[in-house]
């Protein structure tokens, strides 16, 4: 066939001659350097503007980004209520899966289009966030003050200037089943590391899964990390320094806490590396496992799949008998709360912020949520936050595993200790981790 | 088909046409050509939304390779290889990954296109009952990739699960196993799932294939006595080529492509028993290296070329010596 016996044809060379131009095109707009396309207008570790003490208005319609869908009914009354009070203003919660936001709020947030108000997970999120100058200097804010300090450090720069505030506090270890331990004769948790073995034992002879560890999810699963590691590591920035290189995971006190985890192999259910957190929690709620290595933040969860019995927080001491533990528990302070340094609205982003640390606003969302907040002056109605609201006022360490900001090396780190959990050891585990935060390091 | 002349005879050129008129009849002979020139817009939206959406971002991770770009800082500085020779030999959790990708690719081509053929065997008459049990093992395509990563969660729990209930239910209780926690074997457990995902939608592929197949071509090989291998061999296989080819290197990519029903079921980041290398390279870019992250596309990118490349030479030479 002829090209003229098809006159409204389109002839291949044309259509050849488009793509090659639409590809010269693409190349030459390829070659745009990394980076020129971002927003905001921080660079790497530039300090953002120190605004002072809020003064003006909220007037105007600001953006909430965060994770906590499970919150979005809390949060939405609360905003009614400020919204009321603040004629012409308007928030809109900008709400993303949590997996995502980690992923991708930084890019989304930097050119402040959403996001006013922004929240940021403790560790590798806050310290990216802080570097790409996302978060406001918030050290002249007056209600700052409202925050409980020993859980308020999350939010800080390294040179201690203050650009978030850490609004939840969780605590990071075992939820136990207090009933049980009674049974087991533990009213008093034990004190030691032989102790709480004995108490896995004897919960373990009477037929209970001592502990139910969610092995199939890292995330839930690495919570018990931060217990074995409070008291074993010479130092509270222990991890930081596996990261950093001048420590290493084959170091004594590792392989020490690595030969504990062994210790602990009789007392996980069985499969336990293949157990979801979903039947995970099922086996503590129906009492058929005596504790949930998780941390607090499962309460809630627990209680809606009907557990009845009364729940305290269990972490493993793992001192010698007669020794004093340097901490009786671990925490995390996350969800910073932020103002956006790209973002328009600063007043009104301020003045919500600052609603959200009044105590009666805190305690409404504490409530709403059962969750504990740092806010000072928080009355907690929910049963079990009013019963582990004493764990607010003791030791606890900041929790451990986020000070390895590298996701790559924190999974090869606490991946050593589920391998260990589930029959590997130590040793090999040291080894085969240590080489992955040695690969990771050279990067 | 001949072409009409555009070569006009007659009037001297003292008679010549006036300008104008030349001019449309020079039109009307391109247009003739090549075509009304508005036809040439009509590529246009699928060519620009490929350049942004394909051929900028291909180019683009080229470049990004080559550097220690973080993802959002203005500076950057050039590495050259060294992201491409870290990737070859110092970086255990990409080999990993790689190999994980590998297996599961290899399990999930093999038994997808397998039982998918083996299903349309079996439906190809347009049957009532064909048509229903097509509709039944095609559904789980409908479903989103979250969906059957959560339905199996449950399967594979080992303590309340369906799969190890199963087994203890008719005594085989030794071959009862933690699943996704094996590291072992949790990879071909995730390559299970995805094969009963796809299946249904490999099945109507070769049905199309099958129906395609001339009558009379089973007919003479019943009427030459054949056996029931001898006819699949000989008449059905050479026949389903294009299809196989569509099936094979569909689900090849589609395997290499495998992302949220990763992430669905291994959580994110996944355990290194269930990282392939699209998850892989998402936890470089969540771990602010996108330089690196690049790096890890383009060889995912050969890597992907390759295999299909290898795999449509390998599916020629089996059906032409058939």
């Amino acid at each position: 066939m002829t090209e003229n016996s098809r006159p409204y044809g389109l002839s291949r060379r044309g259509l050849l001659s488009a793509a090659v131009a639409g590809g010269t095109v693409a190349a030459a707009a390829g070659c745009v350097g990394p980076g020129s396309t971002r927003g905001g207008r921080g660079s790497k570790g530039a300090p953002s503007d120190v605004l002072p003490p809020v003064s003006g208005r909220a007037d105007a319609q600001i953006s909430f980004a965060h994770w906590r869908a499970e919150d979005k009914k809390v949060l939405g009354s609360i905003i009614d209520d400020f919204t009321a009070g603040n004629r012409g203003s308007g928030v809109q919660q900008d709400i993303s899966p949590a997996q995502d936001y980690q992923a991708n709020a930084l890019q989304r947030l930097k050119g402040g289009a959403v996001g006013d108000v922004l929240t940021a997970f403790r560790g590798a999120q806050f310290t990216d966030m802080l570097d790409a100058g996302l978060f406001t200097e918030l050290s002249a804010q007056t209600f700052a003050d409202a925050y409980l300090p020993q859980h308020s450090r999350g939010g800080r720069d390294d040179a201690g200037r203050l650009f978030g505030l850490p609004y939840q506090l969780v605590f990071l270890m075992p939820l136990a089943n207090r009933d049980l331990l009674e049974k087991a004769g533990y009213a008093d948790p034990p004190q030691d590391w032989d102790g709480y073995l004995d108490l896995c034992d004897k919960l373990k002879s009477r037929g209970k899964v001592p502990l139910a560890w969610p092995g199939a999810e890292p995330g839930n699963a690495g919570q018990l990390f931060n217990s074995m590691v409070m008291n074993n590591a010479p130092s509270d920035d222990a991890c930081a320094r596996i990261a950093s290189g001048k420590a290493k995971v084959t170091d004594d006190w590792f392989l020490a806490l690595l030969g504990q985890y062994a210790q602990l192999r009789p007392f996980v259910q069985e499969n336990a590396s293949g157990t979801q957190v979903e039947p995970a929690q099922q086996m503590f709620a129906r009492g058929s496992a005596a504790m949930l290595s998780t941390g607090s933040y499962h309460m809630a969860a627990v209680r809606q799949l009907d557990a009845k019995f009364p729940i305290d927080l269990v972490p493993p001491i793992t001192v010698d008998k007669g020794e004093r533990p340097r901490y009786v528990g671990t925490h995390n302070a996350t969800f910073i709360l932020g103002v956006n340094a790209a973002g328009e609205h600063a007043t009104t982003a301020l003045r919500f912020v600052e609603y959200l640390s009044t105590p009666s606003v805190a305690t409404r969302y504490a409530n709403g949520t059962a969750q504990h907040l740092t806010v000072s002056g928080v009355t907690y109605e929910n049963k079990d936050l009013r019963a582990t609201e004493h764990w607010l006022k003791k030791r606890t360490m900041l929790a451990p595993r986020y000070q390895i900001e590298d996701i790559d090396m924190l999974n090869a780190v606490e991946g050593a200790c589920a391998d260990v959990l589930t029959g590997t050891s130590p040793d090999k585990a040291a080894d085969a981790a240590q080489r992955v935060v040695d690969q990771r390091r050279r990067k | 088909m001949s072409a009409p002349s555009p070569v006009k005879t007659g009037p001297s050129p003292a008679a010549d046409p006036p300008f104008p008129e030349r001019v449309a009849h020079r039109r009307r002979s391109l247009r003739r050509r090549y075509g009304h020139p508005a036809f040439y817009l009509f590529p246009l939206p699928a060519l620009v939304l490929y350049v942004i959406f394909f051929a900028i971002p291909t180019v683009q991770a080229f470049q990004y390779a080559v550097t220690d770009w973080d993802g959002y800082s203005a500076d950057y500085d050039s590495v050259g290889l060294d992201n491409f020779g870290q990737l070859a030999g110092g970086d255990d959790l990409f080999s990993n990954a790689m190999s994980n990708s590998l297996k599961f690719m290899l399990v999930v081509v093999v038994l997808q296109t397998l039982f998918s053929l083996v299903l349309a065997s079996m439906l190809t008459r347009n049957s009532r009952s064909s048509t229903l049990l097509r509709a039944v093992f095609f559904l789980p395509t409908i479903l989103s990739s979250v969906s059957v990563a959560f339905v199996w969660k449950f399967i594979y729990d080992p303590n309340f699960g369906l799969a190890n209930g199963a087994l203890e239910g008719v005594g085989l209780d030794a071959l009862t196993s933690s699943y996704l926690g094996d590291d072992g074997k949790a990879i071909y457990f995730l390559a299970l799932t995805q094969v009963w995902f796809h299946t249904g939608q490999m099945m109507v592929i070769f049905i199309a294939g099958l129906q395609q197949i001339p009558r009379e071509l089973y007919e003479a090989a019943a009427i030459d006595g054949v056996s029931r291998w001898q006819r699949f061999r000989h008449v059905t296989w050479p026949m389903i080529a294009p299809a196989t080819s569509i099936v094979i290197a569909y689900t090849t990519i589609q395997s290499f492509k495998a992302f949220d029903l990763v992430l669905g079921l291994g959580g994110n980041p996944p355990q290194g028993s269930l990282d392939i290398l699209s998850t892989r390279i998402y936890t470089s870019f969540a771990n602010s290296e996108f330089g690196y992250a690049a790096a890890e596309s383009i060889v995912f990118m050969a890597l992907i070329a390759l295999v299909t490349v290898i795999q449509r030479r390998t599916v020629k030479l089996t059906q032409s010596g058939a």
